[in-house]
């Protein structure tokens, strides 16, 4: 264990409508695994994952909060958005609803984040309505109410990216937080994130603990 | 204050009448309003500052919404209007401790009256950041102490205020201590009991910040704001299960536990550096930082689910902390009680570590560093003989040094949960064919022969040792039964150094007196262990009987005695064996002597004697020379009530009472702490003899725990006839064993009919048999006789056709005889038709 173990450390949210499956996207992303029924999140939940961005050569430590969707927990979530560098922007494609309210979820974020702040809107339980009648024969089938089109291109015009994800099959989990993870590495390279101004972004160097073992090790041979 | 003497008389008007407080407040708290000028408000306030002390209620009443709008209108504009003000609110809101109670209730009511709208908790979190000193501490000052009256209403404030958690969590880094400071007091408070509130922190970067803080301090040598620092960090794990695993993920543990001197990747054959075991504890202040620390580094080892790396390495911290070190007593008491419990994380036997030893008469200064050896051995030793084999406490048994040894027991305990490896260790115990066992420390010490005048660390020892080897017997049957085939070499018990446990080169005498050799001397057979148990047994209780031993020392022998009655009761529980060999040993008359003892105020004795005769009784089930007839009249001449009364005295007994699940130790009479005695050598290490709170031992809890749930069981055995089959033992057995009664008479009693019915129903099926046989045979015989008769029926008709051609011939033959001219007779040739009848007739 001579390197670091990671060299960036990226604070992430997952916010968005209550039942949307925020809580599920993390456990699949931290434990590789379907929360079939998940209590609604009280307040904040924290979980984190070590991924790898090979082009960059780089491992990333994501740290991320998931929020509760429901309007009583609004206010205390609201104060996770200034600290995060990215954010997960969760709706269900069955939901129409979901989709709707994903404008004053991104309104939030816009009002409360970095302003840099990388956001990916996450279409998530693609597996309630994929063609393939035998896979989803045991869930009830439930019709999609938000078409891949018209979610791209709102995205597109409030300069968000854009996935559909499945928590339960895991299909695009990572590759979300991976698409995310990349944009923002850019910004790091294009210097728009200052080491000291963004909470949400950390740059993994020795620090003064670690400097106190290697005293320690010295000391004792 | 001259300015404020130039206020009243401005106010006092031409009259020169002096005015009541109320008048002059009254009129202050008019200057507040808006409309004056700056300057007359900040007069204003300053005045009534000064007057808050003394006229609280009143400058409450009248001032106190003025004064709200002067903290929100102006202290941002000025800093020392906001500054007075904020002095003043806190003035009226202080509740103090010890004031009367109208006070302390005018302050709540003010605080209430503060909290009414969320202007205020706003306003004082937006100053937070304001960049004046006085505004910054004042406001941070002020918040305190509304949360010290009103936490909860003050931290919902907190969860909706969009910019309070960043000030606060950057007061962190001020430059000025002394803001600080006071941010890490108002932390502690904030984050109490709000999970919330502690997420939040720790998403903010309040973990690292701490420990920046720590780190810039000098580590845990560093001063109070440390120790506030590592308060603020348990806070915010403590009950956390979010904020526990982001900081698990963080770096931040290894930094932890470089703080207390143990690095963090330290491959676990390699040894812990010198450093780490041996550190200065001079400073008080460092005690308390590492014993926070030490609490931290206990949260991160117990780890649900497999052992990490990090959860190893807290727990080899933990241990090394406790059994190899020389942190204070109370520290390593601390850091085993927080060993987790299931101890697959730590292969107790395995590991490694070296104990040091304080060098005698260098008051602390210098150590020895001791052979290395495995940490069982270690937790072994300690436990028997204290910590630093009692070089420095000598014969006293400090309360910390009782409490350590209680906590290393504890891990003990747990090691030996595992049926296999309590077994293994009773195993090693046991002599091969043809070599002798070694005498292990822990079998050293409990046959060592108690002789008068007792050595008290002797007793302590073998006290200590009855706990660890009722902890190996206890619930396991194997282990009990190897435990019977343990037959100590002969002169374990004797004053012999064997082992490389007795290393101290300047320790205390050893333990055990030379009168060992001569008890000895009369030994032809060896005894097995529970046969030396037994007889320590009762030389303990002749001893304690004599009348001229002082009170001090009856107390060690009554010590003794409850050791070995403890143990022996958790050996004989379910074991009958072991209850037969106890019985032939002669054990009925050495417990019949203390139960019998009328004038008996201490009811501890009597009470396990009765117990024990009870098991006796209770598990008498092999056949041997004592049987439950020959006990049974012994107990209803001692009198059933009397034994079961005595059974139950024992619950109450303070000092059986006082036993926790975490809490052993109970204090000594204090009538003997200054006693030293005289006739053992005083420790000769240089430290000055303080008074120090001394402790003991009696019962363990794991004993407590036993005698609670057994002792009905026992109370309703001896109740029972000797004759009766286990059934004794317990109501459920019964119960049990009546209710299995009656399943196998329900079944014998069902077998018996379907039996019945079975033969019935062969008898039934035998006689269809012969009817069905007879039906063969008739239908045969019909079938025989209708062919007969079929047969009969054609020759018939074969006899007709030929009577039928005969008399064809016949008519034939006739006419040719007519014509031949030969007599026929006529009435043959009149009526052809008739013709055979005629000849048949």
């Amino acid at each position: 264990m001579a390197g670091v173990a990671w060299h960036y450390v990226l604070k992430f949210i997952i916010t968005g409508d209550a039942a949307v499956g925020k809580s599920s996207l993390l456990i699949r992303l931290t434990d590789q695994r379907f929360l079939a029924n998940p209590d609604p999140t009280l307040g904040v939940e924290f979980g984190s994952k070590l991924i790898t961005i090979p082009e960059e050569n780089k491992v990333v430590k994501l740290q991320c909060w998931d929020t509760a969707g429901t309007e009583s927990f609004r206010s205390i979530t609201r104060s996770y958005y200034r600290g995060a560098a990215g954010c997960l922007l969760v709706y269900d494609v069955t939901s129409r609803q979901s989709f709707v309210n994903a404008r004053s979820w991104l309104a939030d974020v816009r009002e409360h984040a970095d302003p840099h702040l990388t956001c990916i809107l996450v279409g998530n339980k693609i597996d309630l309505c994929t063609d393939d009648a035998s896979s989803t024969s045991s869930a009830p089938k439930r019709k999609r109410e938000v078409t891949t089109e018209e979610a791209e291109l709102w995205a597109k015009e409030e300069g968000l990216l854009f996935v559909e994800a499945s928590a339960k099959s895991g299909a695009n989990v990572e590759a979300a937080f991976e698409q995310a993870t990349r944009d923002i590495l850019e910004k790091v390279r294009r210097g728009v994130f200052d080491d000291d101004r963004s909470p949400g972004v950390k740059l993994s160097k020795p620090s003064s603990g670690l400097a106190l073992e290697d005293q320690t090790r010295s000391g004792c041979c | 204050m001259e300015f404020l003497s130039q206020i009243n008389i401005a106010l006092r008007g031409p009259t020169g009448q002096p005015q009541s407080a109320a008048d002059t407040i009254s009129r202050l708290a008019d200057r507040l309003s808006p409309s004056t000028l700056l300057a007359d408000r900040r007069a204003a306030v300053l005045a009534l500052k000064g007057l808050a002390r003394d006229c609280k209620a009143d400058v409450a009443e009248l001032a106190l919404p003025g004064l709200i709008d002067v903290l929100q209108n102006d202290a941002e504009v000025d800093a020392d209007i906001g500054k007075a003000v904020l002095e003043t609110l806190i003035t009226l809101c202080e509740v103090e401790e010890n004031a009367p109670a109208a006070s302390r209730e005018l302050g709540y009511k003010n605080t209430d009256t503060v909290l009414a709208e969320e202007k205020v908790p706003q306003k004082l979190f937006t100053l937070l950041a304001d960049h004046s000193f006085y505004l910054r501490y004042s406001a941070l000052q002020f918040l305190s102490t509304l949360l010290q009256n009103r936490r909860q209403v003050v931290q919902a404030y907190f969860l909706k205020a969009p910019v309070g958690v960043t000030s606060l969590i950057a007061l962190l880094e001020d430059k000025r201590e002394i803001i600080r400071n006071e941010a890490i007091f108002t932390i502690q408070s904030l984050i109490t009991q709000s999970p919330e509130i502690q997420k939040i922190m720790a998403f903010e970067g309040a973990f690292e910040k701490l420990f920046n803080i720590i780190v810039n301090e000098q580590g845990l040598e560093g001063g109070v704001v440390v120790q506030d620092a590592l308060t603020c960090i348990d806070g915010l794990l403590r009950f956390n299960q979010s904020n526990q695993s982001y900081f698990r993920g963080s770096a931040l543990p290894p930094v932890l536990l470089s703080l207390v001197g143990f690095p963090p990747s330290l491959p676990f054959n390699t040894p812990t550096p010198q450093q780490f075991a041996l550190q200065l504890w001079d400073v008080p202040q460092k005690r308390a930082n590492v014993s926070l620390a030490v609490g931290i580094i206990g949260l991160l080892a117990r780890h649900a689910g497999p052992p990490d790396g990090l959860s190893i390495a807290c727990t080899r911290c933990l241990t090394e902390l406790g059994l190899s070190s020389n942190a204070p007593t109370h520290i390593k008491t601390q850091a085993l009680r927080l060993v987790p419990s299931n101890l697959s994380a730590l292969p107790l036997a395995e590991m490694i570590v070296t104990p040091y030893m304080p060098v005698p008469d260098s008051n602390g200064e210098e150590w020895d560093r001791l052979e290395p050896s495995s940490a069982l051995d270690a937790l072994v030793e300690l436990i028997l003989h204290g910590e630093y084999h009692a070089i420095i406490d000598g014969e006293r048994r400090t309360k910390d040094g009782m409490e350590l040894r209680g906590a290393a027991l504890g891990i003990f305990q747990n090691f030996v949960q595992k049926e296999e490896i309590s077994e293994a260790i009773v195993q090693a115990m046991i002599s091969q064919p043809g070599s002798q066992a070694p005498v292990t420390p822990l079998l050293y010490a409990l046959t060592t022969v108690p002789v008068s005048p007792l050595n008290f660390s002797s007793v302590t020892s073998t006290h200590f040792a009855t706990l660890l080897f009722a902890h190996l017997l206890r619930y396991s049957p194997r282990a009990k039964a190897l435990a019977r085939s343990i037959i100590p070499q002969a002169g374990a018990a004797s004053n012999q150094n064997s082992g490389a446990f007795f290393v101290p080169a300047d320790g205390g005498p050893p333990p055990a007196g030379g009168a060992a050799d001569a008890a000895e001397a009369d030994e032809d057979e060896p005894q097995t262990l529970l046969q030396i148990l037994s007889e320590h047994l009762s030389l303990a209780f002749l001893a304690r009987a004599r009348e001229d031993i002082p009170a001090r020392e009856a107390r060690e022998w009554d010590r003794l005695c409850v050791g070995y009655l403890c143990l022996l009761i958790q050996w004989l529980w379910e074991d009958p064996a072991a209850v037969r060999e106890f019985l032939e040993a002669g054990a009925l008359g050495v417990l019949v002597e203390p139960i019998n003892q009328t004038a008996e105020e201490d009811a501890m004795i009597p009470g396990l004697c009765a117990f024990l005769l009870g098991v006796c009784y209770e598990f008498n089930r092999e056949p041997g020379e004592v049987t439950r007839a020959i006990i049974y009249p012994i107990l209803t001449r001692l009198g059933i009530d009397m034994l079961s009364g005595r059974i139950i005295h024992l619950r109450d007994d303070d000092r059986f009472k006082a036993v926790g699940p975490d809490s052993i130790v109970v204090p000594a009479p204090s009538s003997h702490a200054p006693t030293h005695h005289p006739h053992q050598g005083p420790p000769s290490v240089g430290v000055p003899q303080q008074d120090v709170e001394e402790g003991e031992i009696w019962f363990d809890w794991a004993f407590v725990d036993f005698w609670k749930s057994n002792y009905y069981t026992i109370q309703k055995a001896i109740v029972v006839d000797p004759n009766s089959v286990s059934s004794a033992a317990g109501q459920e057995n019964a119960m049990l064993v009546a209710s299995l009664r009656d399943v196998i008479r329900n079944q014998a009693a069902e077998i018996e009919r379907l039996q019945s019915q079975l033969k019935t129903l062969s008898t039934a099926s035998s006689e269809q048999e012969a009817l069905r046989a007879q039906i063969a045979s008739l239908t045969e015989q019909l079938q025989s006789s209708e062919e007969r008769k079929r047969d009969v029926e054609k020759e018939q008709e074969d006899l007709l056709v030929l009577l039928d051609e005969l008399n064809s011939k016949r008519r034939r033959d006739k006419e040719r005889m007519r014509q031949a001219g030969l007599e026929v007779s006529e009435d043959e040739a009149e009526d052809d038709g008739d013709e055979d009848e005629e000849e048949e007739e």
